[in-house]
């Protein structure tokens, strides 16, 4: 049964970000907006601390702390926003819960967005977070990679990239609800089954979004590094899939798993019942702490 | 994928806190199913009472008759080196002994309820009472490790180690496929599953009621609608402030009054024949129930 909490988000997102979505795309607009919306977000938890430095060449990025210490593990955190926006308060406090769950430092990578800065731009920003990391001696066994939409396609082409150039593998990765698939296959599975259930997302701008991407290079969208979908998994640390039924992108969690179990590599599927996207964001519902309590289990099953 | 718990001589401690924190990654895998399983459990007792028994068994008999009494033997040390641990360490003793009165009451009750009663009431007390456990576990599992488990190495020397490690016992069966297949067959079988769907099933999900979505596309076609009056609103109010001189305020009134009758025209007055049915039909539903008895009788007759 979902909460009511969640029930009244659903709505809430409904009349705003899908509307947002399905309106004529104006990303200085949603920006705006976005902003606008973020101050009914929760500040950082009081026992977690942030610090801005050392950020990254060409973007900023974040370590959050817990002050009552930390273990040796890392989350790595790629926030989400159709690569163009992003949820700055809401995934700052969607890590800190994850990192006072797991008793964790994290890192939240502020990756370029586009169109000022289309792809592969962001996933550069990553991949340096990645390197910044195993250069600061934080083992990749202490690593969890993380990502919420499309932070965790972004996660998926880090992991991909990062095995073609030989860098060791992280311990695993959860990806929330990711956007994996950036080809142009709209009209069929979940993205065609949820298209009027999904209550944040809509696909009806789905092309001016990739062609903003990927700067108008159309092609690039069927490259693993785009779509990691189409990827080839073998390699790849444990991947945790957080979905819900009703989402445009549900597919693209299940296909992921799907070709990552082919390849070998352990890939479990959580299929969440009518939950608005990014859920585990909203830190008012009783569902989000549910999903952050087996997202914890999955980083300790990960680094013991 | 076996891992026999072999502690590394020439680091006793590293290898018995690997042991230890590789117990709480076992334990983390079994809970995060458990808390799975108990949203599951009134809606499909059948298929899930077998599988949340095996689970619950095991962290009966593994995690709280092996592995708590290897951290109380591992805290019982750090007690004797850091007086000042006492009190959170007794709360910690606390914690195993409640948390093993708890499992027990839980395994014995699952036990006991049959498929009805797990599908009624009492099946959703029992899952909230485990879904609490859960919660309690991982609060103590991220506690043990904030406060004790960072500070043992430093903490311990060889010689406490080397007691702590002599006594050690069995290895968890989590991390052997067959001993996991052997004691507790449904757990293995369900950890080997692919996908973890905390509905029923996706064709289930699937079958939306007709009324919501109904509903849905309704809160679609209003929730456009607002927008489009409040993206109107706003640049009614922008032409109304760059109004300068009477003859500029009738043009302006004009203008307004022009784009919002074919506002309305398009959206309000005149919504789609769809859109006042659906509504209709939605108000309906809802009052059905409240509707006197006779008159839905009635009508039937009629028809």
């Amino acid at each position: 049964m979902v909460s009511w909490q969640t029930r009244t988000a659903k709505l809430l997102g409904r009349l705003t970000i899908r509307q947002a979505l399905r309106r004529q795309l104006d990303i200085a607009e949603m920006r705006k907006r976005i902003k606008a919306m973020e101050r009914f977000f929760p500040n950082l938890p009081p026992d977690v601390q942030v610090m801005t430095e050392p950020g990254l060449s060409h973007c900023d990025a974040e370590w959050l702390k817990p002050t009552a210490g930390h273990s040796d593990r890392v989350i790595l955190h790629l926030p989400g926003g159709a690569f163009m926006t992003r949820f700055k308060r809401a995934e700052r406090f969607l890590l800190a819960r994850l990192c006072r769950a797991t008793h964790a430092r994290g890192r939240l990578v502020f990756y370029r967005l586009a169109p000022e800065e289309p792809w592969p731009a962001g996933l550069d920003d990553c991949i340096e977070a990645y390197q910044q990391l195993l250069s600061q001696g934080v083992e990749p066994k202490n690593i969890m990679l993380s990502g919420m939409s499309a932070g965790g396609c972004l996660a998926l082409a880090l992991l991909l990239k990062a095995r073609d150039q030989d860098l060791p593998m992280p311990a695993g990765a959860m990806l929330m609800s990711p956007a994996t698939d950036l080809t142009d296959d709209y009209d069929q599975g979940s993205r065609a089954a949820n298209a009027s259930r999904d209550a944040v997302l809509s696909l009806e701008h789905g092309d001016e979004i990739r062609r903003l991407y990927l700067a108008g290079r159309d092609e690039l969208a069927s490259h693993p590094y785009v779509s990691p979908v189409v990827g080839d998994f073998s390699g790849l640390p444990p991947l945790f899939f957080q979905v819900s039924s009703t989402e445009i992108l549900l597919d693209d969690s299940q296909r992921c798993a799907e070709r990552a179990r082919d390849a070998g590599v352990s890939a479990e599927v959580e299929v969440w019942e009518r939950l608005p996207h990014g859920w585990q964001a909203l830190s008012f519902a009783p569902e989000s702490g549910r999903a952050i309590g087996r997202l914890a289990d999955f980083v300790r099953e990960c680094c013991p | 994928m076996s891992q026999a718990r072999k502690p590394d001589r020439r680091s006793p401690g590293k290898a018995y806190m690997n042991a230890l924190r590789q117990d709480h990654a076992s334990l983390s895998r079994v809970l995060r199913l458990i808390d799975a399983l108990a949203d599951r459990l009134s809606r499909s007792p059948e298929s899930v009472k077998p599988v949340l028994l095996d689970a619950l068994r095991y962290l009966f008999q593994y995690h709280h008759a092996f592995h708590h009494p290897r951290e109380d033997r591992l805290f019982a040390r750090i007690r004797a080196r850091r007086p000042a641990l006492e009190e959170t360490l007794g709360r910690i003793d606390h914690e195993h002994v409640s948390g093993e009165q708890e499992i027990a009451a839980l395994v014995g009750d699952l036990e006991n309820a049959n498929t009805r009663q797990l599908a009624g009431k009492p099946g959703a007390r029992l899952a909230a009472r485990i879904g609490e456990y859960v919660q309690h576990a991982r609060i103590h599992m991220r506690d043990e490790e904030v406060v004790f488990y960072a500070r043992a190495e430093a903490a311990l020397n060889e010689a406490d180690w080397t007691a702590i490690v002599d006594d050690d016992g069995p290895q968890d069966p989590l991390l052997d496929p067959d001993s996991i297949a052997n004691q507790y067959p449904a757990l293995a079988e369900h950890l080997g599953l692919a996908a973890g769907y905390l509905s029923e099933t996706a064709d289930q999900e699937a079958t939306v009621a007709d009324f919501h979505r109904q509903l849905i596309a309704l809160t679609d076609v209003y929730g456009s609608l607002l927008h489009d009056g409040l993206d109107l609103t706003r640049a009614n109010v922008k032409r109304l402030l760059a109004v300068r001189g009477p003859f500029g305020l009738l043009r302006t009134v004009g203008d307004i009054s022009t784009d919002n009758l074919r506002f309305a025209g398009h959206c309000v007055s005149r919504p789609s024949r769809w859109a006042i049915n659906t509504g209709c039909t939605l108000v309906l539903a809802w009052a059905r129930p409240y509707l006197p008895r006779q008159a839905s009788d009635n009508s039937f007759d009629r028809s």
